[in-house]
């Protein structure tokens, strides 16, 4: 069991609260997430589960073991770093071999393990190359493998995809994925990114100034977000208070722009609001567009391209909207 | 655990405790000594202020203070005025043979600058060549000596101090800077006064104070050059040779004004130019500028005649050291006469200096580096601490550590005097603040992340440090250890206090030469010196090349 159990941990800069007494449980093979905009301590309470990072207060477990007191080099966690950290003065085998030669693994055995490391994140023959000849794409590929030879208990990934460009992160982000799930091992990931965080996850802890704003699985945070940070950092919304909508409880509420239609094209018991076009943004597949309500509200939809979408900026539109899918957010 | 320290601080606590010990026994221990030597009478029994009113009385002393300040603060006018030019033409304007000009130009900083000034007394002294040629032909040049000898082997030694930091500041400003200054409609001369200058002033500022903390600390130009006048390193280093009673209060007095005046410089140089850093991202370096032909010429024979300048003295001090000298007087023959003395009598000497210099080198390495790598590495009281007092030697002269030495191991648990280790460890402690920002400059260079990988991955903090950070900075530490060994092997003002017996170097035996008139083992002596300092860089440079092609 390498479930991970995080209790009441907290980190203290100067003033700043970075991490503030957060509890968290990561269960036993789930790739678990902290999503959140830079300075949210989501890197800061990765690298104190690394052992990077003093713990002002509370404690780690992995499996029901306290880790936060342990050396960093003894905590037996993989860990997958943005700029690769694939260390230049070794070949790509004498990199995935670095942490098997540190637990004196013999050397027969570090062969084999490398080979099969590398065959798994799709760099067989590569052993030889030198780091300076790899992309960035197969310098992550290596970093991974480096980790994951050691058999670690918990992998973790400091925004591995960060320096890679938009379409290797879409595959790679596959790839981890299903690297994970196949070999049964707990993961944290962080990262900034939400669809990323959403594609690959499990689960997600929403982080904002050092404090968890909503755990929970991507489609539950995504449909169900408990708070305004929630519902704005994951996606766009409208966040709106509930009386522009006609509505009589003094709330805030999250209504997200695919739960807005045309009137025509909506169910008839649907609310009904007249509004003028502001502004149109033609996407390809999809359209948005910001429309004012008579009281001055102004709220986005979008809509799927369809042949029969026409519509100006400036042209009075009737919407509706999926009373189902308003969420009240704090 | 036992311990209460968290694992991570382990390292550099550990490299930190030893340093401390280290630098505290054989830095803050003699600065003590010079310190409590000077608030001492001369029995050294009572505690007194009289010392410092007597010296301060004597208006000979005053005029060292003043003297030493005046050509400290020519010097890095001239200095400034002289290199700033040149390294904005380095790395702006199309000059042929760059990367000759900037090789040649850092030379002056591993030649040993007394050897330039006693180059220039033999070519423009009373009797120098020059001087003779000049009163030959009716001109009324009488010498060199004095304030203006001075001042000038400062400027063609030191102006590289300047230049190079200059000419890197000049390289890393971003170009869109300049051109959105043009497209605000600035003229290009206009912008290079108005933004290129300003971004690079802190560069420019930083190296002129170590221009003025040389001069300040400088002991064998003005030795050679001063005659009667009287300067600060000089002064301290004949009163302490003079004073007969048990403690050395004058030298004392005086070896404290020094540290005060050097740590007060670089104090301002440290914390006035740290904040000023202006950070300009440059991807690349900025474009050459574009400039007429008679413009360009004159550039091109600017750069070439300040760096050829300030080799001449060096280059006619190897000439001379192949003619025939009888006593201070030289005649124009072709002889190896000062070499077979130089290496008949003086073999010890020459030996020493090898070992010395090879000892020193070592130590000041196995020392700087992992200091280097903790006062960068880690962010912590300790370590800015630690930093500090390893950077403190800087603002030593080196006549007055060696005084300290001499006061606190003559006697008591720990003698050292009359031995060899004594100039090896002033050497080391000497050359650590070098040590140590070479190493940090490389450390800043290392991403901290390949560090952390390797501890997650099972190496101790220590391991790591060993098998990724050192493997890593092996280039820069082999080219720090051959800049330790050729400055070492060109110590002049501790080695003059320390030296006993047989174990004098290379440099004693010229200092000895230029008192007793000898000129001829002096050249041999300096030329030998000379050619000792290059040839390390030489193959370092091959070396590093062979290594960056690999």
């Amino acid at each position: 069991m390498s479930g991970i159990v995080i209790a009441g941990v907290s980190r203290i800069f100067g003033t700043v609260r970075a991490v503030d007494n957060i509890t968290l449980t990561v269960a036993q093979g789930e790739f678990f997430t902290l999503l959140g905009p830079s300075g949210c301590g989501k890197t800061t309470l990765l690298r104190m589960i690394a052992g990077f990072s003093d713990l002002d207060g509370g404690e780690i477990s992995i499996g029901g073991q306290r880790i936060d007191k342990l050396a960093a080099h003894r905590r037996d966690i993989g860990m997958v770093f943005q700029n690769y950290a694939v260390f230049p003065n070794l070949s790509v085998a004498g990199n995935v071999a670095y942490g098997l030669k540190a637990r004196r693994v013999p050397p027969p055995e570090i062969a084999a393990r490398v080979e099969e490391a590398l065959s798994l994140v799709q760099l067989s023959g590569f052993g030889d190359r030198q780091p300076h000849q790899l992309s960035g794409g197969q310098l992550q590929r290596v970093a991974i493998a480096r980790a994951l030879v050691i058999r670690p208990q918990v992998l973790l990934f400091d925004e591995p995809l960060s320096n890679l460009d938009a379409r290797l992160r879409v595959s790679m982000r596959g790839e981890i994925r299903a690297l994970q799930k196949s070999l049964g091992i707990t993961a944290i990931y962080v990262t900034h990114d939400q669809e990323e965080a959403m594609s690959v996850s499990d689960r997600i802890a929403m982080m904002n100034a050092g404090r968890l704003e909503q755990v929970g699985a991507p489609v539950e945070i995504y449909r169900k977000p408990a708070t305004r940070f929630a519902a704005e950092f994951m996606g766009t919304t409208n966040l709106v208070e509930a009386r522009m909508l006609g509505l009589a409880a003094p709330v805030s509420v999250s209504l997200r722009p695919e739960a807005l239609r045309f009137a025509e094209e909506a169910p008839a018991d649907w609310p009904r609001l007249s509004c003028v076009v502001e502004s149109l943004e033609m996407l390809g597949p999809i359209t948005r567009l910001d429309a004012r309500l008579a009281n001055g509200t102004t709220v986005r939809m979008a809509t799927l391209d369809t042949p029969s979408l026409s519509v100006q900026a400036g042209q009075a539109v009737t919407l509706a909207y999926d009373p189902a899918r308003l969420t009240v957010v704090a | 655990m036992s311990l209460a320290i968290p694992y991570r601080q382990r390292l550099p606590l550990g490299i930190a405790a030893l340093a401390f010990a280290f630098l505290g026994l054989f830095l803050l221990l003699p600065l003590f000594q010079v310190f409590s030597a000077s608030f001492l009478d001369s029995e050294g029994t009572a505690l007194t202020f009289a010392n410092y009113t007597k010296m301060l009385g004597r208006p000979f002393y005053r005029t060292a203070i003043v003297n030493t300040l005046e050509i400290g603060a020519a010097a890095t006018i001239i200095t400034t005025v002289l290199a700033v030019p040149l390294a904005f033409a380095l790395a702006r304007l199309p000059i042929p043979g760059k990367s000759a000009i900037l090789a040649m130009a850092s030379l002056p900083l591993i030649l040993p600058s007394f050897v330039s000034a006693y180059a220039l007394v033999l070519l423009l002294g009373r009797s120098g060549i020059v001087t003779q040629w000049l009163q030959a032909h009716g001109v009324a040049f009488t010498s060199i000596y004095g304030a203006g000898g001075i001042v000038t082997v400062y400027a063609l030694t030191l102006y590289p101090y300047v230049l190079l930091p200059t000419v890197a500041a000049f390289k890393a400003v971003d170009v869109s800077m300049e051109e959105a200054a043009q497209n605000l409609g600035s003229s290009p001369a206009r912008t290079v006064w108005t933004v290129t200058l300003p971004i690079v002033m802190p560069a420019i500022l930083a190296g002129g104070l170590l221009v003025l903390i040389e001069t300040l600390e400088n002991f064998g130009v003005p030795f050679v050059l001063a005659e009667d006048m009287p300067i600060f390193a000089v002064e301290a280093f004949k009163l302490f040779i003079g004073e007969t009673a048990p403690n050395p209060s004058s030298a004392g007095v005086l070896g404290v004004l020094l540290i005060l005046t050097t740590a007060a410089v670089l104090l301002v140089q440290r914390r006035f130019l740290g904040a000023r850093r202006f950070a300009t991202n440059a991807r690349q370096a900025p474009p050459q500028l574009k400039i007429g032909r008679g413009l360009q010429a004159l550039a091109t024979f600017y750069c070439w005649a300040v760096v050829i300048l300030a080799l001449v003295p060096f280059f006619s001090i190897v000439v001379l050291s192949f003619l025939e000298f009888r006593g201070p007087v030289l005649h124009p023959h072709f002889s190896l006469e000062n070499f077979s003395v130089l290496f008949g009598r003086h073999v010890r000497p020459l030996l020493n200096t090898l070992i010395f210099a090879t000892a020193a080198s070592l130590f000041v390495t196995i020392i700087g580096v992992p200091v280097g790598y903790v006062v960068t590495r880690y962010r912590s009281g300790v370590a800015s601490l630690l930093d500090v007092v390893a950077t403190l030697p800087f603002a030593v002269a080196g006549t007055v550590l060696a005084i300290g030495f001499i006061v606190s191991f003559n006697s008591g648990p720990l003698i050292l005097t009359g031995g060899p280790l004594i100039l090896v460890l002033a050497y080391t402690v000497r050359k650590v603040p070098f040590a140590v920002r070479s190493a940090s400059a490389i450390v800043h260079q290392i991403d901290a992340s390949l560090e952390e990988a390797s501890i997650s991955l099972g190496r101790s903090p220590l391991q790591t440090f060993l098998r990724i950070v050192v493997p890593l900075m092996l280039g820069g530490i082999l080219s720090g250890l051959v800049l330790s060994w050729v400055t070492v092997a060109s110590e002049l003002s501790a080695t003059v206090v320390l030296y006993s017996g047989p174990w004098s170097t290379l440099t004693v035996v010229m200092f000895q030469a230029l008192e007793s008139g000898g000129a001829g083992i002096a050249t041999a002596a300096a030329s030998f010196l000379i050619v000792v300092s290059l040839l390390p860089i030489v193959f370092l440079y091959r070396l590093v090349r062979r290594y960056e092609l690999s």
